[in-house]
């Protein structure tokens, strides 16, 4: 087994892992963190293949992802503020306008 | 020339749509009615000079006219094409459709004044004619059909023709219906022919059959299959229970299709396929049978029957089947020469009843007339020459025809036999018997009449008592023409066997006997207060019932077959097809519908969790068959 | 060579003992901690990989603006609320055996050989190398970025603002 697989397998789980947080988390900033952890998975298996391949053009996507993962960061968590503002809870089952 | 043949079809249709579509449009009642009466005239008219052309060229000629319309259809390799025929039986019947036809029509100019569907009546009745002028000028029995089931048509709309009373409205469907049920065997018949000669050209079949090699199919059959159509179209037991009824319609209309025209449409049809018959002795005799059975019985209803019309109409039915007599034992030409005379005098018969009707206001009820001889005298004298001619009494038309009917009948070699004839004289007798009645009880005898009738009572029209004189006349001298020496090349009679022949004067007189018998009967019973007959009638009275109920006839088909049918509609067809099963399916595949979008519905409840669950399950599959695919 | 996939064994463990953590703690301020440690330990990663730039910048982005951010908020909403005692929703064993199978798919699909890794690959992921690719080559992403970021900003403002307004 070597470096790549190796990582490759990292960033699976890392990614799986965020996703089941998504899943079974209740709190919405938990949430918001696990979609956090998802990006970092597929960051790291772009790295790890920009690295491979010996181009750059993976580097650079990876930065582009932590722009927008900021930027996303930033619209996400004021929504998540101004929602806990009208209810007064962070539990995601309390959203549930948009049922049926 | 050969255009001819198809003008004098198309002009009555010409009629009907002018009347139909621009009848009650040309602006002001009283133009309507005369442009209707005038065009709705004229052209029956027309073609009946056309068709007197083409007789004397048909005798210039020899040879019989034939005209190739157009090709209908062409369905594999067999094509279906329109065209006429015009040899002597088709002149015969194409001058009696056309002549009479016309001064049927004309009749109803008085008759029919003042009715508020003044122009449709005139459409109808040219739409008749043009159905019933397909059906004996068509060459092949398809054109013929789409006649036969025309003048059905016809018919139906013609006898419900004031339909805003359910009784009439019913009456028009049952003509149709029982006319439809005939049209069954009719079907069978020609996809018989069809089959065994892939054409239904009426002379080609027929030479087939007179051919030295018999065809494939047996005459019986297709002559069995093709009579059940004429018992429909001519009311033959089983299928005579419309006509008594279709006497709903209006009397001119009882008179053209019900007693000249329509009905004896089965009479040429069989007469038209001689070939087949002549070769199907057992399909002859069912038709003898059939046609003396019918004769009997519905001239004992006659003798009971209470409204003008109705006795007429089953006088009809009885002469009608006489005439099948005739074709039964092979003497077509002879049943030919009864439809000419008996489109004379019943026509007459039935046009001098409507006048009747007409002066005493709506009355059919003979028991509510009487003493009107002097009263309506043009009326009486053509009702009674029309009686006569009718009865047999020489030297009137009826006479000659119905002497030679009896004759053959007696003595033909292909069927003739004793029963035959006398079963056909004693139908005979009771028709002049029961005809003399119906004279007695409405022209002689101290009035019945209520005094508002009785007062009103006047003569009808020239109009219609020209019409009678006409046919007066004919009914008297139509006995000399000479239509069976005239069919006799195509249509031979049957060769009587030498040792029967002495037997032909007997015969007469005992015709002419019968004839003066029902007359002196007729006097005997019902002249003056018709004492003799109410009691003769009260000591019968079982039979006196049977006879004025039709033998129940109409309600044993409603038992039967009315009323299984209808169960059969009701709750097989309509309460478990109709709404179980198509209703229930369509129900259940709506229902199922919502109880699906229900079930999908339940998928968004608005949980984040569940939609991010439903992203995993859905990157799954799509890895998985990614995996399996790539 | 060996501490080097020793540290890279570590780092790894660390990522993934992290992303554990994430899941299992319960105030929502240690699930930031754990999420920081995960960071930096692929920070960690990145560098041993030899891609120094983004090393350096996942540090600063994600865990010195992005997570700041977080605890930020976290502790703005310091809020008693039932997602405390209650961590798991009612999905957590479908959630569990769903992501279990995708990740053992996912994992099992990339079960593959591979080719060895190229020696020496640290210099073309030099800040000299990454800046001429992003500034020749990818300028155009580099300036969309830049709007994006000053419409994250506008945009953040505008909904605060927005609902501030309605409801004032």
């Amino acid at each position: 087994m070597d470096k790549t697989q190796f990582l490759l397998w990292v960033s699976l789980v890392l990614f799986s892992i965020g996703l089941l947080g998504l899943i079974v988390r209740r709190n919405l900033l938990v949430m918001l963190m696990c979609m956090e952890l998802m990006l970092n998975g597929v960051n790291l298996s772009l790295v790890t293949f920009a690295q491979r391949g010996g181009n750059v053009e993976g580097a650079v996507m990876v930065f582009l992802i932590f722009i927008v993962a900021a930027s996303e960061i930033a619209i996400a968590i004021p929504i998540v503020l101004l929602l806990v503002r009208h209810r007064r809870t962070l539990d995601a089952g309390a959203y549930t306008d948009l049922k049926g | 020339m050969s255009d001819l043949l198809g003008l004098i079809v198309l002009l009555p249709l010409a009629g009907f749509l002018f009347n139909g579509l621009l009848g009650t449009r040309l602006g002001g009642e009283r133009l309507n009615e005369t442009a209707v009466n005038v065009v709705a005239c004229a052209l029956p008219g027309l073609s009946f000079v056309l068709t007197l052309m083409c007789f004397f060229q048909l005798e210039a000629s020899g040879k019989p006219l034939i005209e190739a319309t157009y090709t209908w259809a062409t369905i594999g390799g067999q094509r279906f094409e329109v065209g006429f025929w015009f040899d002597r039986l088709s002149a015969v019947m194409t001058l009696v459709v056309t002549g009479v036809g016309t001064l049927i029509h004309i009749y109803s100019i008085g008759y029919m004044h003042g009715d508020k569907s003044h122009a449709r009546y005139f459409a109808y009745l040219n739409l008749f004619l043009f159905f019933m002028l397909l059906l004996v000028l068509g060459r092949s029995l398809l054109v013929m059909f789409v006649g036969w089931e025309g003048v059905g048509l016809a018919s139906y709309l013609l006898i419900g023709f004031w339909f805003d009373d359910p009784a009439k409205a019913a009456a028009g469907k049952k003509a149709f219906i029982t006319n439809r049920i005939g049209d069954a065997g009719f079907l069978v018949g020609m996809f018989l022919l069809w089959g065994t000669f892939g054409t239904l050209d009426m002379d080609t079949i027929n030479a087939g059959f007179l051919g030295p090699k018999a065809p494939a199919v047996s005459a019986s059959l297709v002559g069995l299959a093709l009579f059940i159509g004429a018992c429909g179209k001519s009311a033959q037991i089983p299928l005579h229970v419309w006509l008594p009824d279709a006497m709903a319609g209006p009397t001119p209309v009882s008179a053209l299709i019900h007693a000249a025209t329509m009905v004896t449409a089965g009479i040429y049809l069989v007469a038209r396929m001689s070939g087949i018959y002549s070769h199907a002795p057992e399909a002859s005799a069912v038709v003898a049978a059939i046609g003396v059975a019918t004769a009997f019985f519905a001239a004992t209803i006659a003798v009971a029957q209470t409204d003008i019309k109705k006795v007429l109409a089953y006088s009809t039915v009885s002469q009608l089947g006489l005439m099948f007599v005739a074709l039964g034992v092979g003497a077509y030409a002879v049943a030919i020469f009864h439809v000419v005379t008996h489109a004379f005098f019943k026509a007459c018969l039935f046009l001098g009843s409507g006048s009747v009707i007409h002066a005493l206001g709506g009355e059919q009820d003979i028991r509510k007339m009487g003493g009107l001889a002097k009263k309506i005298p043009i009326t009486f004298v053509t009702f009674a020459i029309a009686t006569a001619a009718i009865a047999g009494i020489p030297p009137l038309a009826g006479f000659f025809s119905k002497d030679e009917i009896l004759w053959f009948a007696f003595a033909s070699p292909h069927g003739g036999a004793v029963w035959l004839w006398a079963l056909a004289s004693a139908a005979s007798l009771m028709t002049s018997f029961y005809m003399f009645r119906l004279l007695w009880l409405t022209f002689f005898g101290a009035s019945r009449m209520t005094p508002e009738v009785e007062h009103h009572v006047h003569e009808s029209p020239w109009s219609m008592t020209g019409v009678l004189i006409v046919l007066a006349l004919l009914s008297a001298v139509g006995g000399f023409i000479p239509v069976v020496h005239y069919l006799e090349p195509q249509w031979p009679l049957p060769a009587v066997p030498e040792a029967l022949h002495h037997h032909e004067r007997n015969l007469i007189f005992v015709a002419v006997a019968l004839a003066f018998a029902g007359l002196a009967l007729a006097w005997w019973f019902f002249s003056g207060d018709a004492s003799r007959a109410t009691r003769v009638r009260e000591r019968l009275a079982g039979v006196h019932r049977w006879l004025t109920n039709k033998y129940y006839i109409d309600e044993l088909y409603e038992a039967l077959l009315g009323r299984p049918l209808t169960w059969l509609s009701d709750r097989v067809f309509l309460q478990l097809g109709d709404r179980t099963l198509i209703d229930g399916t369509l129900h259940a595949l709506a229902a199922g519908a919502q109880r699906g979008a229900a079930a999908f519905g339940a998928l968004q409840a608005g949980s984040l969790h569940r939609y991010a669950l439903y992203v995993v399950v859905g990157a799954l599959a799509a890895v998985l068959w990614s995996l399996r695919h790539g | 060579m060996i501490i080097e996939d020793l540290l890279l064994l570590l780092f790894a463990s660390a990522a993934v003992a992290g992303a554990v953590l994430m899941l299992v703690l319960r105030h929502p301020m240690r699930v930031a901690l754990a999420l920081i440690a995960t960071m930096i330990s692929l920070g960690g990663i990145y560098g041993l990989l030899g891609v120094h730039v983004i090393a350096v910048f996942q540090i600063m982005i994600y865990v010195g603006a992005v997570m700041v951010f977080m605890v930020y908020a976290i502790m703005l909403l310091d809020v008693r609320d039932p997602s405390f005692t209650e961590r798991y929703s009612t999905l957590l064993w479908p959630g569990v055996a769903a992501c279990t199978v995708l990740a053992g798919v996912l994992v099992g699909a990339a079960w593959q050989g591979q080719a060895p890794l190229l020696k020496g690959a640290g210099d073309a992921f030099g800040v000299q190398a990454f800046s001429v690719a992003f500034l020749d080559r990818y300028w155009l992403y580099f300036e969309l970025t830049s709007v994006l970021l000053v419409v994250a900003v506008l945009a953040a403002v505008a909904v605060v603002k927005l609902r501030s307004a309605r409801r004032g």
